[in-house]
């Protein structure tokens, strides 16, 4: 059996009649970094301060290196966070702040000198000992609450949106330091973030919440192209989302879309013959050619015949709007590969052709 | 002149200042230089002043009289002070975790019973802890609990009851403030990096919470030192502290000399007192923040 760093096992938590987190099951492994990703409220702080032990499930189990830890406090858990707004004590040096863990511990002072001087420079802090909190900047406050957390050597660090504060080119250069660090340290990370795009390029597991629940886990490319419902899909990228009713449940998967019948290769649980059911592609998944070339859309394995409404060049690509009927559109992402040379204009009657496996139909609802 | 003042910020900072200024100087200098120089010269027959210099005014403080009753009175305020922030202290802490709503009640409560006057305030107590007719005794003695009426009055412990009972919300206001500012994600930090309970409170709450405490303290230390309302009440005329004193010599010895330089004695220690109380602080190094 294979042994992890943390597990939840069906994990709630209620706040009076607000339930945080409904029935969560979560497994990390050993050196993992791993990413709660889901919108405001979704319950990723709550799960995160249950594993720091700063709220205790109202039902379900939290296990730490195989351990259950039930009503265990913070100060006796094996592992340390890393604040969204750094909680750096401002009384205290850097030095101090850095030192504070071990000296809990009773670490003896030679030792704290080292650990310490050994975490600093790893966030390239060495040289600040001696400034207090106030006299740092953004990103130095966010290296220090790292320092001081990784200098206890935990077993995992939870790390609650530690970019947040951040402006973006500071964060993008953390996201990539951080990284760095993870694989230097080799402690598990678990990761809250509302940022897709920092979840998909930090992680290598991804678990996707909404409203209390894990809808999906697994690899960012798993996620990205294996989404299991919609709101997953929707959430990670861009998606075309269209209405229709499932013809064939067995693959290739067959449904009826504006009046036409495309094939997918995946279908969700639950979903039945004659019911309505939803395409899910990603624009840069379609391929469009001349109304005309009739044979040649179909040996793409599917398409859809529609009408260009609208173009916008992008630079590295072009976005078309294709209306398939009245109601309903596919966006198309088509990348520019030759200069000078505008695939379609508005108007054209053109086919949307993909290769079924990358079509997912999923469940209407959610 | 008016161009002059327009683009001097200077100049008109000093105009704006001058109202304070001028009230500070006629209200708060003036009498204290008063009473400085009163306190070098001889005393009048009736009260007032005779313009002869001396330093026997400044003797006669250290007469083992005066003096016991002025070391005893910084016993008293030192006790008042260190009591009021053992009782304030956690209900500052209590009140500042409540929810907001709950905290304005609470504040509110606390600061009810000081809308009535000092005086009665000081005279209800007196009806509680009188020694053979105060209520807590009476009750005590007829329930057969004591024999004897307990020395509830008359005493130091009645003093200090009294100034505890007054000065308490002085206490309390100062470090509710300071850890009402408090970031409570600095004691899960705290929490998290292995420190337990007692670990949190000293080095985070209480190092964080210094400069409520320090403007606390003084805010008790300072009018308990000089109180005379609350010692010649629940003193019984017995006990009695260098406010009395003070306040004898201006109305009833008409020694006014004399109760200058007992006046001077008592700012000096206070100034010496909160300058070494300040430095202790800052090398614990929470003010500094
Ligand atoms: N102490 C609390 N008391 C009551 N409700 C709470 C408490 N903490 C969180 N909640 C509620 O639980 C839900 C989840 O909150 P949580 O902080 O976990 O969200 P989040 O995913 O971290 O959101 P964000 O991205 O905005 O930080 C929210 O609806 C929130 O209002
Ligand atoms: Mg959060």
């Amino acid at each position: 059996m294979e042994r992890f760093d943390v597990e939840l096992r069906k994990v709630t938590k209620r706040f009076g009649e607000v339930t945080a987190v409904r029935d969560v099951t979560l497994q990390i492994r050993s050196g993992e970094f791993f990413s709660l990703l889901g919108p405001s409220g979704c319950g990723k702080t709550t799960t995160l301060r249950m594993i720091a032990g700063f709220e205790i499930p109202t039902s379900g189990q939290i296990l730490i290196g195989g351990q259950v830890q039930g009503h265990l406090p913070p100060h006796k858990r094996p592992v340390n966070t890393v604040f969204q707004h750094y909680a750096l004590f401002p009384h205290m040096t850097v030095y101090q702040n850095v030192a504070f863990g071990l000296e809990m511990q009773k670490v003896d002072k030679a030792e704290i000198a080292a650990r310490v001087g050994q975490a600093l420079e790893l966030v390239h802090l060495t040289g600040m000992e001696n400034r207090k909190p106030k006299q740092l900047s953004g990103g130095q406050q966010q290296r220090v609450a790292l320092a001081r957390a990784l200098v206890n050597r935990p077993k995992v660090l939870l790390l609650d949106e530690p970019l947040g504060a951040l402006d973006l080119k500071l964060r993008k250069n953390m996201q990539i330091e951080l990284k760095n660090l993870q694989a230097e340290v080799g402690i598990t990370f678990i990761y809250v973030t509302h940022d897709q795009e920092e979840a998909l390029t930090m992680s290598d597991r991804i678990a996707v919440m909404n409203r209390g629940r894990v809808l999906q886990v697994g690899s960012p490319e798993v996620i990205y192209e294996q989404p299991e419902n919609r709101f997953v899909a929707d959430f990670i990228g861009e998606t075309n989302f269209v209405t229709g009713v499932l013809q064939r449940a067995g693959l290739p998967v067959e449904i009826e879309v504006a009046g036409q019948l495309v094939q997918a290769g995946w279908l969700a649980e639950g979903v039945r013959t004659g019911e309505t059911a939803v395409l899910s592609i990603r624009p840069e998944k379609i391929h469009l050619l001349p109304g005309s070339a009739n044979g040649e859309a179909h040996q793409f394995g599917t398409a859809v015949s529609g009408q260009v409404e609208r173009t916008i060049y992008l630079g590295t690509d072009t976005r078309y709007l294709i209306r398939l009927d009245a109601e309903t559109r596919l966006v198309v992402r088509m990348q520019n590969t030759q200069v000078g040379h505008s695939h379609f204009a508005i108007g054209d009657t053109v086919w949307a052709c993909w290769n079924p496996a990358h079509a997912r139909v999923l469940s209407a609802e959610e | 002149m008016q161009a002059i003042i327009r683009r001097s910020p200077a100049i008109r900072a000093w105009i704006l200042l001058a109202p304070a200024v001028a009230w500070l100087f006629i209200f708060f200098l003036a009498p204290l230089v008063i009473v400085l120089i009163y306190s070098f010269l001889e005393r009048g027959t009736y009260g007032g002043v005779v313009w002869q210099p001396t330093l026997e005014n400044y003797r006669r403080v250290f007469d083992a009289l005066y003096f016991n009753t002025f070391t005893r009175s910084v016993y008293i305020a030192v006790a008042t002070t260190v009591i009021c922030l053992i009782l304030g202290f956690p209900m500052a802490y209590f009140i500042a975790t409540r929810p907001q709503k709950i905290r304005n009640s609470l504040l509110l409560a606390l600061m009810i019973p000081f809308w009535t006057n000092f005086l009665i305030r000081t005279y209800a107590w007196l009806t509680l802890l009188r020694t053979n007719t105060g209520l807590i005794n009476v009750t005590l003695l007829s329930l057969g609990i004591i024999d004897e009426p307990l020395p509830l009055f008359g005493n130091d412990f009645a003093i200090i009851l009294g100034l505890v009972y007054g000065w308490l919300p002085d206490m309390v206001l100062p470090v509710y403030a300071a850890l009402e500012r408090l970031d409570r994600s600095l004691l899960e930090a705290a929490q998290d990096l292995y420190a337990g309970r007692w670990q949190v409170f000293r080095r985070v709450i209480w190092p964080l919470s210094l400069p409520g405490v320090v403007a606390g303290s003084m805010l008790v230390f300072i009018p308990s030192l000089g109180a005379f309302v609350t010692p010649a009440i629940l003193g019984g005329g017995k006990s009695l502290m260098i406010g009395n004193i003070i306040s004898n010599q201006f109305l009833a010895a008409h020694d006014w000399p004399f109760g200058s330089a007992l006046s001077m004695l008592m700012m000096v220690f206070m100034l010496v007192a909160t300058l070494i109380y300040f430095r202790a602080v800052n090398r614990e190094g929470g003010a500094g923040l």
